[in-house]
């Protein structure tokens, strides 16, 4: 049952995922920009761009590219089929083995932020939810419309200033670690793992370091819906009916607290799914302004320069991770709400 | 006073009241300041062992009451003032822990939705073993096997195999056996139900209630039985009790209650049960002449999701309505009664079989002529709330007809909308209201006045008594009677609520599973019903008269078992496996519909060869 | 003729008085400012939000600078930067004033666009459920799925950043959202009571659509919008802060903020600060407001 679930979503997200290659592929295709232009200038002679057009693969027609690009001519070039994303227009790299350097980076940050804010989020929202209407509550009620509506890169340049410019307290926003340090060897790509695993503690935490601003930036925006919703749900599960029978039945109150909790925890997952796959690409801003060097920044790069494979391959791999990330919240959800049958 | 003086004699004699409220009020804010008081200064005492029913409208604060006499009020509500003397301790002057004490050990309760009181993530097992773990100090193996003998207790004999199963996963009757479970785990004193059977079936009902009367009475708990149904009242309460207005008006034994009802209220509850309790059948007898309606071997099937097998909803059903005559169909939930009200009309496409309407074919009319038909067909929903859109007036909807069907200037609409009214009895000065804020009763009249809106021959009646109250209830019935008289419309009534079927109906059909089992005049179905399932329908329904009581006359329940799937039906009689008149030949070949000596029709042959006892019901 | 019973009686006292929302009055007013500076901020600065001066990174005069500065402005001179001026030169007061014309046409517009879409197509898959639906919101989940930072960065920069252009790929992103939500709430209320008994009195299914199950369910796509506006908001700035949005010199918070980025490091934090006070405060008013309508929607 289980596992013909997990095929079944596993089957409709590689569906969706063919759909937006081959979206993403005809939309940026259809667009009015040049990006042969981009490459070569706009004094180049006609031969120079013919060439360049002809480098690109981009005088073909465009069924040919997009067979091309799936992988169904091989001898031409790799594609999709083959496990290849191509190689960028900008750099000649693989954008594979690009987005394999860039994207931990992004990874770390969104889920270091949102461990952060359901460590501090979820008891926010619950003390909100148990005393509705006190002054408590309508405190924790703002502040969550309040940060949700918050700039992130404007809070991100707030805080080097404050922290940085006035307080000296974080290191300047100038990447991952400090320009005079040596990174680890790449074992897993992530720089904290790597740099635990070969016991460069001092390593290890100066990237803390230099991620804890990004970290509290992004921790700050996505602590807004994050508490509204807790305190929302679990509003919801202390005014259900079945917690008012349990109190008619006498259970002790911290028994009840703790089903109403479970039962605001489940529909929550949702919710948090969509965050993450949405930081996933939000988190850009964030990046450029701390320099870290993300996926987020490699992907802006890529639209101003009309990088079109570095384009489609972000895109592929953002949406894949995000269909992962849904399954898994769905399936814990499953796991916790015997309504939902999987 | 009188009441009042009632409970303080109780007090003073000295024969102590388990429960005593005195002078209870329950408010709710309102935005702009100020408080509405669904319960205000109620008083009521009830005695060790006794079973006292609480009659009032819905929304008549008996809920809230209820939970207010566990010192419980929903958001925003709040126990204004009051005592709540319970074993000579007030309540609400005890601290919260006390309280939860006294929850669950001495009081228990059960509530109108089961399902939603039950905690959906945990097992029931889990949760009788909670509520009993939260007063009695037990091990597991303990508590596991309380919770197995709460559920035999409360009538379910295969308890092992429930024990783990979850609420969503139960049917409304099971869930409300776990509630009863979960509320007697720890043999309180006193049980509070709060409308324990709303939506249960009419059978469902009937073995519910003799099984929580057993089990009251093996722990000697008193019961304070809220309800809005006479039947149930009747049948097993000792003492009434009528709220209305937040307060208590009347307080009787059940008996005198129903002889002789003093205060204004409780006899215009008590109306239609007075002034009709004899009497079967509607008043006004039809006409003659070719019929109105003609169905024949209607079949309806509904697919089943991810698999080739299907539902039979209606099976080859077929009956005829005469101009001027009310057809009922009664029958409990999955006998497909409410199909067929919906093929009449072609809301559902039927599968097979034929339909005519004076006269013509209606399953060959185009879309573009059914709907110039459906002037003359109509039909009235069950729910008054839903069945009108929320953000029209009432002007609005009743001119929606109008101008669908005729090409009449605004001014004649004004004066139809007008007109039927008054036809349906209501002021029409409500015209320009939005259907918000009108009672239950008001709003089935307003769906009814839709219906009459061009002039139909037959209109479908799908269950429309059933969320009114009592004396809401009475005015429907008079009216439909006194527009069949007037206009000489067919009804066809659908519904689960036999007392309305024997007041408004000439003929009924019984419905089981799909197919009709027996039909004939209302006076000799419910006077002398001969097949099983209809004998067994019409013992379950509970009649509102106190002197043949069912707790003091009880009756082998007529059908063992569970009704089987719609979906894997048997090959011969649907009924054969719970019928304790079933042999070989009933389950070897489908059954059919046979005459009977004095004209009705039976699906049974053993009942044609008159093997199977009749009661003569006795006269009320 | 007849009486009315005791049956028809309406139920319940008169509809309760609604308390006055604080919260809903501080979203109002927020957002008719926000308004109203979109409608005449281009004329409240002194200078032309679209111009530099020749004052390059001024700090804002301090108070007590600042009566000097007024006369010398009324006396006939130049007027104050009263917000100082950024590292072009440009004054910074009167492009903040400015700015919210730019971004409110577009969120507007944007969500303007989205929400007819949305509704439309959201009732007819609700409503009539077929093959052409089911594809519709396959197609629409898949429109859904892209990240929606990313695919804003490349609608706007592929097809030119232009306002209009930012209209389209904003609308792109939000109208599968109010697909969604109104298909949801049609679902739900084309099983109600009243749209049987419609069908029962000879509708077609089209009038049922537009003129009972339509007015029904808009409340949720209605509600979501102020949200949505404020996020466009929040969007377009964030577009134009990488370089993926608003051209220069259009006066947008965004931009703005960039402007200011690299010399906030350095300490000059004007530039950057007063338009992201800006629109924090703005995006704040649009989510108040959309709870508070949400709130009373509920009651």
């Amino acid at each position: 049952m289980l596992v013909r679930y997990i095929a079944k979503r596993l089957g409709l997200g590689i569906l969706q995922l063919i759909g937006l290659v081959i979206g993403v592929f005809f939309i940026i295709r259809l667009l009015p920009a040049d990006p042969v232009a981009r490459l070569v200038g706009m004094n180049a002679s006609p031969q120079a761009y013919a060439q360049a057009a002809h480098q690109l693969g981009l005088d073909r027609p465009l069924l040919t590219q997009l067979a091309i690009y799936l992988g169904f001519e091989p001898s031409v070039q790799p594609g999709l089929l083959q496990g290849s994303l191509g190689a960028s227009w900008v750099t000649d790299s693989l954008v594979m083995s690009e987005i394999a350097q860039y994207l931990p980076v992004t990874i770390t940050l969104v889920t270091l932020s949102f461990l952060l804010v359901l460590i501090v989020a979820v008891p926010i929202g619950m003390l909100g939810a148990l005393n509705p209407g006190g002054r408590t509550d309508k405190g924790v009620f703002i502040y969550s419309l309040f940060a949700g509506s918050q700039p992130e890169f404007w809070w991100g340049l707030l805080f080097v200033y404050i922290f940085f410019f006035r307080l000296g307290i974080a290191p300047a926003p100038l990447g991952s670690l400090s320009p005079m340090t040596d990174p680890p060897a790449p074992i897993t790509g992530f720089l904290l793992i790597d740099s635990l695993l070969e016991g460069q503690w001092s390593v290890f935490v100066e990237a803390l370091d230099h991620l804890m601003l990004p970290v509290v930036t992004l921790a700050f925006v996505l602590s807004g819906p994050i508490i509204k919703m807790v305190r929302q749900n679990m509003l919801r599960a202390l005014r259900s009916d079945f917690v008012l029978y349990a109190d008619c039945v006498g259970l002790p109150r911290d028994i009840i607290a703790r089903y109403a909790l479970r039962a605001a925890m489940a529909p929550s997952m949702t919710l948090i799914g969509i965050l993450y796959g949405f930081m996933l690409g939000g988190a850009v801003l964030v990046e450029n302004v701390f320099s870290l060097g993300g996926i987020g920044q490699y992907a802006v790069r890529a639209v101003l320069a009309f990088d079109y494979p570095v384009i489609q391959g972000v895109v592929l791999v953002i949406t894949a991770i995000s269909l992962l990330v849904y399954l898994a919240l769905d399936l814990f959800h499953a796991a916790i709400d015997p309504r939902i049958i999987v | 006073m009188k009441l009042e003086r009632a409970a303080i004699d109780a007090i003073s004699i000295g024969a102590r009241p388990l429960l005593a409220v005195e002078e209870l009020t329950v408010g709710y804010p309102v935005d702009g300041g100020g408080m509405i008081r669904p319960v205000d200064g109620l008083s009521l005492a009830v005695r060790r062992g006794e079973i006292v029913g609480l009659v009032g409208d819905a929304g008549s604060g008996k809920s809230t009451a209820a939970l207010a006499m566990l010192g419980l009020a929903r958001r925003p509500g709040r126990i204004l003032s009051g005592r709540v003397h319970f074993a000579g301790r007030d309540l609400l002057e005890m601290s919260a822990d006390e309280l939860r004490n006294i929850r669950g050990r001495e009081i228990g309760i059960i509530v109108q939705n089961p399902r939603s009181a039950l905690n959906p993530m945990l097992r029931i097992g889990r949760q009788i073993g909670l509520a009993y773990r939260a007063h009695n100090r037990a091990t597991d193996e303990e508590t596991r096997q309380r919770a197995l003998e709460m559920l035999r207790m409360v009538g379910i004999n295969d308890p092992e195999r429930r024990v783990e199963a979850y609420a969503h996963e139960l049917s409304g009757g099971m869930a409300q056996r776990a509630l009863i479970a979960i509320a007697l785990s720890s043999r309180p004193k006193l049980l509070i139900a709060d409308e324990p059977t709303s939506g249960l079936d009419v059978t469902i009902q009937a073995q519910f209630l003799d099984e929580m009367w057993q089990t009251v009475q093996a722990t000697g708990s008193a019961v304070l039985l809220v309800t809005q149904e006479l039947g149930i009242v009747a049948n097993y309460c000792d003492r009434v009790l009528v709220l209305h207005d937040g307060r208590v008006v009347e307080d009787a034994l059940v008996e005198q209650f129903f002889e002789a009802p003093q205060h204004a209220y409780s006899q215009a509850v008590l109306r239609l049960h007075r002034e009709r309790r004899l009497t079967f059948g509607a008043t006004f007898p039809p006409r003659n002449g070719t019929p109105m309606v003609e169905v024949r071997g209607l079949i309806k099937t509904f697919p089943v999701r991810n698999s080739a097998k299907v539902v039979q909803a209606v099976d080859r059903v077929t009956l005829t309505i005469r101009p001027g005559e009310t057809l009922g169909l009664v029958g409990e939930s999955g006998s497909g009664k409410t199909t067929v009200g919906r093929c009449l009309l072609r809301l559902l496409q039927p599968d097979g079989g034929a339909i005519s309407f004076e006269g013509a074919d209606i399953l060959a009319f185009g879309d573009a002529d059914m709907r110039r038909q459906r002037a003359k067909l109509q039909i009235v929903l069950q729910d008054p709330f839903d069945s009108l859109n929320p953000r029209w007036t009432i002007r609005k909807i009743l001119t929606e007809p109008l101008n669908l069907h005729t090409r009449q200037s605004r001014a004649d609409k004004a004066r139809r909308a007008a007109e039927l009214m008054q036809l349906v009895g209501l002021d029409p000065a409500l015209l320009e209201r939005r259907p918000r804020g009108l009672g239950a009763g008001a709003l089935q009249r307003v769906n009814i006045a839709r219906a009459l809106a061009c002039n139909p021959s037959f209109i479908v009646l799908d269950e429309p008594t059933s969320v009114l109250s009592p004396q809401a209830r009475a005015g429907l019935i008079e009216l439909l009677g006194r527009l069949q008289k007037e206009l000489g419309i067919s009804y066809l009534f659908i519904s689960h609520d036999l007392t309305s079927v024997q007041y408004v109906c000439h003929r009924v059909a019984v419905m089981y599973l799909g197919q009709i089992v027996e039909e004939g005049s209302v006076e000799e179905i419910f006077r002398r019903p001969r097949h099983p399932y209809s004998q067994a329908l019409l013992s379950a329904h509970l009649f509102p008269d106190p002197s043949h009581r069912r707790v003091d006359n009880p009756v082998a329940p007529a059908l063992q078992g569970e009704i089987p799937s719609p979906i894997d039906l048997p090959v011969g009689c649907y009924l054969a496996s719970r019928c304790p008149y079933a042999n070989a030949a009933c389950r070897a070949a489908p059954q059919r519909l046979e005459p009977c000596a004095d004209g009705r029709v039976v699906r049974c042959h053993r009942v044609v060869a008159g093997e199977i006892p009749v009661p003569e019901r006795i006269e009320e | 003729m007849a009486t009315v019973d005791v049956d028809t009686e309406t139920a319940s006292a008169a509809r309760p008085r609604r308390r006055v929302d604080a919260l809903f009055v501080l979203g109002l007013a927020i957002v008719v400012v926000v308004a109203i500076l979109a409608v005449i901020g281009p004329w409240i600065g002194a200078y032309d939000p679209t111009l530099t001066t020749p004052d390059v990174s001024a700090p804002p005069p301090s108070l007590t600078e600042l009566p000097g500065l007024m006369s010398t402005w009324l006396a006939g001179g130049p007027a104050p930067h009263f917000l100082g001026t950024d590292t072009s030169g440009f004054d910074i007061f009167s492009r903040l004033m400015a700015a919210p014309r730019t971004d409110l046409v577009i969120a507007l517009s944007a969500n303007g666009l989205s929400l007819v879409f949305g509704l439309l197509l959201g009732l007819l898959a609700g409503y009539f459920r077929n093959f052409v639906t089911e594809l519709l919101m396959r197609v629409s989940d898949v429109l859904q799925s892209f990240p929606v930072f990313i695919s804003a960065m490349v609608l706007v920069a592929l097809a030119g950043r232009s306002t209009a252009n930012i209209v389209i790929a904003l609308a792109f992103v939000y109208t599968p959202i109010y697909i969604r939500l109104t298909r949801a709430e049609v679902l739900n209320q084309k099983n109600r009571g009243f749209i049987e008994a419609a069908r029962a009195l000879g509708n077609r299914e089209l009038t049922i659509a537009l003129r009972h199950v339509l007015p029904n369910s808009l409340a949720p796509a209605l509600i979501q919008s102020s949200v949505t506006i404020g996020f466009a908001i929040l969007l377009t700035a964030g577009l134009s802060f990488v370089g993926a949005g608003v051209r220069p010199p259009t006066p947008e918070w965004g931009l703005m903020i960039a402007s200011g980025a690299n010399e906030i490091i350095l300490g000059e934090w004007w530039s950057s600060v007063f338009p992201g006070i800006a629109i924090s405060i703005t995006v704040f008013g649009f989510a108040v407001l959309g709870d508070a309508l949400e709130r009373r929607n509920e009651a």
